[in-house]
């Protein structure tokens, strides 16, 4: 049971700025996604949460304590490193072992909890061997484990799944949902990859510069993205986005013509999700040909060009055009998102 | 595949290659192996100005002694002069010095190459000066302090003395192998309920095991293989081995003595051949392979 509040939480090494005025509760049992590219100072804020990393500003507090100041060892929280940091003149066992041995867990239990955490993750077969003759997976699975067996208050995963080939990371991915759903512990995830975070999180953070740019539930931050950051890092394709200008309540640009918009005259960014726009045959706010067009099996990608920048439809599976023919793509306004061309805001709702 | 690319080279290159590798390692054998086998002739033999192929035949030594070999020198160097109270000393010596050149040197080394802070680049830089100065600065230094504090002659002093000459290199050293461990290694081990020290021993320094015997068999051979410090600072019969067998060349006025010093050469160097012979495969053999994705 714990409960994690961030207080202005802040990280800078002389001028540079890592994490700034980071604000945030996380509640018990909680499965929070920390996502951003990278330098965006996620993995530093899951390190000062684990205490390898001081804080520089702000507070960080579990169960209303502030635990800024405690050593890594006496906070109670567990963590699977990107590199999987198994000890590699231990054996399996033993490394799953170590965390309940140098806590002067009771000797007695130890087998018993090993084993528990070993069958959770599938490793009771490879027990008895060293780190260096397992593959990447199971090394990970062993990180995991020897993350469980403690029954820590919370769980951080930093990257636990980079360093998997695509199909291996779908299947640990799947497992790792599955065993923070069965443990009920509030679990801080850090991740550069959307889909890791879309498909695993309760709440997830976008971080970008240090600066935290939405909190939200997945669903939140996929259909309401707060800011053209959020929305061009979510998704797979991202938001099409597109800078223009507004005139007399209607968007346009050298192929594109959206009207019926509430807006103040002036430039702005439009965006929209490829499988909301759709290939039709009459009018269409977008008429443009075809730059280039990719088979994606469930859909086919048509994209187009709209003031300079490459624009993604989905279409059916069948459809199918040449490059340059002309397609017309139906972009209504009630797809759109307008986002604020200078600061890149969320405009309206 | 090397034996296959060794076929493909033309004969003459490969006879000349072999024929280099093999004068190379006579060469490079010859004056242990030529000392060797002096070290059972008498000294008319081994140093005979008539006949240098008395030093092969014995000549003298069967004259002498009715055989070709005779053990008098070792049995003169271990038993009359005592050689044994300087195989002690360095034993003694050799010990302490590895021991605490270890202790101070994994300590500082770990601390060093885990620190954040700039200045450990310039205590680094600080130790190679002192490395690369020659031991006889220090000791010259040394020598009138301990005289007037009456700390000359013991061997506590020497060891402090090749301790302090050491820990230059054994921090280098250490400091290399421990930066190629991964800082995740620790933060994993802190994380799990280790205390930093806890990290170190329970974590860290089995992983370390090769670069600290490696670093080991460097600073024994160090202290094994001392000779300034030795002959100053030692009193006679706290003398290494080293500086007696220096003593024995240098008293020639009674005949048989210098072979006391080939007798001694040989007993020094013995150990080392099977040391070295032993050690190789565990510095060799990498213990961190795994730790990190592969």
């Amino acid at each position: 049971m714990s409960e994690i509040e961030l207080r202005n939480l802040s990280k800078r090494w002389g001028s540079f700025v890592g994490v700034q005025d980071f604000n945030l509760t996380i509640a018990d049992q909680e499965f929070l996604v920390l996502l951003g590219p990278s330098g965006c100072g996620k993995t530093t804020t899951m390190r000062m949460i684990a205490g390898l990393e001081d804080v520089t500003d702000g507070e960080i507090l579990v169960d209303g304590k502030v635990i800024n100041d405690l050593e890594p060892k006496d906070r109670d929280v567990s963590m699977v490193f990107q590199s999987y940091a198994l000890y590699p003149n231990m054996n399996v066992y033993e490394n799953i072992r170590f965390p309940l041995k140098v806590r002067k867990v009771p000797e007695a239990e130890h087998e018993e909890r090993v084993m528990r955490a070993s069958a959770m993750v599938e490793l009771d077969d490879f027990l008895h061997r060293k780190p260096a003759e397992l593959s990447g997976g199971q090394r990970q699975r062993v990180a995991l484990a020897r993350a469980i067996v403690r029954e820590p208050n919370v769980f951080l995963m930093d990257e636990p799944l980079s360093n998997l080939d695509a199909k291996l990371r779908v299947s640990t991915r799947a497992q790792i949902k599955n065993l923070s759903h069965e443990l009920k512990v509030t679990t801080i995830y850090v991740t550069h990859d959307q889909i890791e975070a879309m498909t695993l999180a309760d709440r997830v953070v976008v971080m970008k510069g240090g600066i935290v740019q939405q909190v939200g539930s997945p669903t939140e931050i996929y259909d309401t993205p707060a800011n053209a950051f959020v929305a061009s890092f979510i998704g797979s394709p991202a938001m099409n986005l597109i800078n223009g200008e507004v005139t007399k309540k209607a968007f346009s640009g050298d192929t594109i013509s959206v009207s019926g918009l509430d807006l103040p005259d002036g430039p702005v960014t439009l965006g929209f999700r490829a499988e909301d726009a759709a290939i039709v045959e009459k009018g269409g706010q977008i008429q443009a040909p075809v730059y280039t067009m990719e088979l994606l099996g469930d859909a086919t990608m048509i994209t187009v060009k709209v003031n300079g920048e490459l624009v993604s439809v989905k279409a059916a599976k069948d459809y199918r055009a040449e490059i340059g023919d002309m397609v017309r793509i139906s972009v209504p306004k009630e797809i759109c998102h307008m986002f604020d061309a200078q600061t890149g805001a969320r405009i309206g709702g | 595949m090397s034996s296959v690319s060794a076929q493909r080279r033309p004969k003459g290159l490969r006879i000349a290659a072999n024929a280099f590798v093999v004068f190379w390692l006579i060469l490079a054998a010859f004056p242990f192996l030529w000392t060797l086998w002096g070290s059972f002739k008498v000294e008319l033999d081994f140093f005979s100005i008539a006949d240098w192929t008395n030093a092969l035949t014995g000549a003298n030594t069967e004259r002498a002694y009715g055989t070709t070999t005779t053990t008098t020198a070792y049995h003169g160097a271990w038993i009359e002069q005592e050689f044994w109270r300087a195989v002690i000393n360095t034993a003694v010596v050799c010990f302490c010095v590895v021991c605490l050149s270890l202790t101070m040197g994994t300590l500082g080394g770990y601390a060093l190459s885990r620190s954040n802070y700039r200045y450990t680049f310039w205590l680094l830089i600080a130790a190679l000066m002192f490395r690369a100065m020659p031991p006889i600065t220090l000791v010259s230094g040394y020598l009138l302090p301990f005289f007037q504090w009456n700390l000359w002659g013991y061997l506590p002093t020497t060891i402090v003395v090749l301790v302090a000459i050491n820990q230059p290199f054994t921090l280098w050293m250490l400091h290399s192998f421990f930066q190629k461990i991964p800082k995740e290694l620790d933060e994993s081990a802190k994380v799990d309920g280790c205390t930093q020290f806890q990290a170190f021993r329970h974590v860290i320094i089995p992983v370390m095991w090769p670069g600290v015997i490696t670093t080991g068999l460097f600073s024994f051979l160090l202290a094994y293989n001392d000779f300034v410090v030795g002959a100053l600072l030692l009193s006679e019969e706290n003398r290494t081995m080293v500086p007696a067998i220096a003593a024995f060349l240098g008293t020639t006025q009674t005949e048989g003595n210098v072979m006391f010093a080939v007798a001694a050469v040989v007993s020094a160097t013995a150990p080392l051949f099977v040391l070295v012979m032993f050690f190789q495969r565990q510095i060799v053999s990498g213990l961190t392979a795994g730790a990190v994705k592969g």
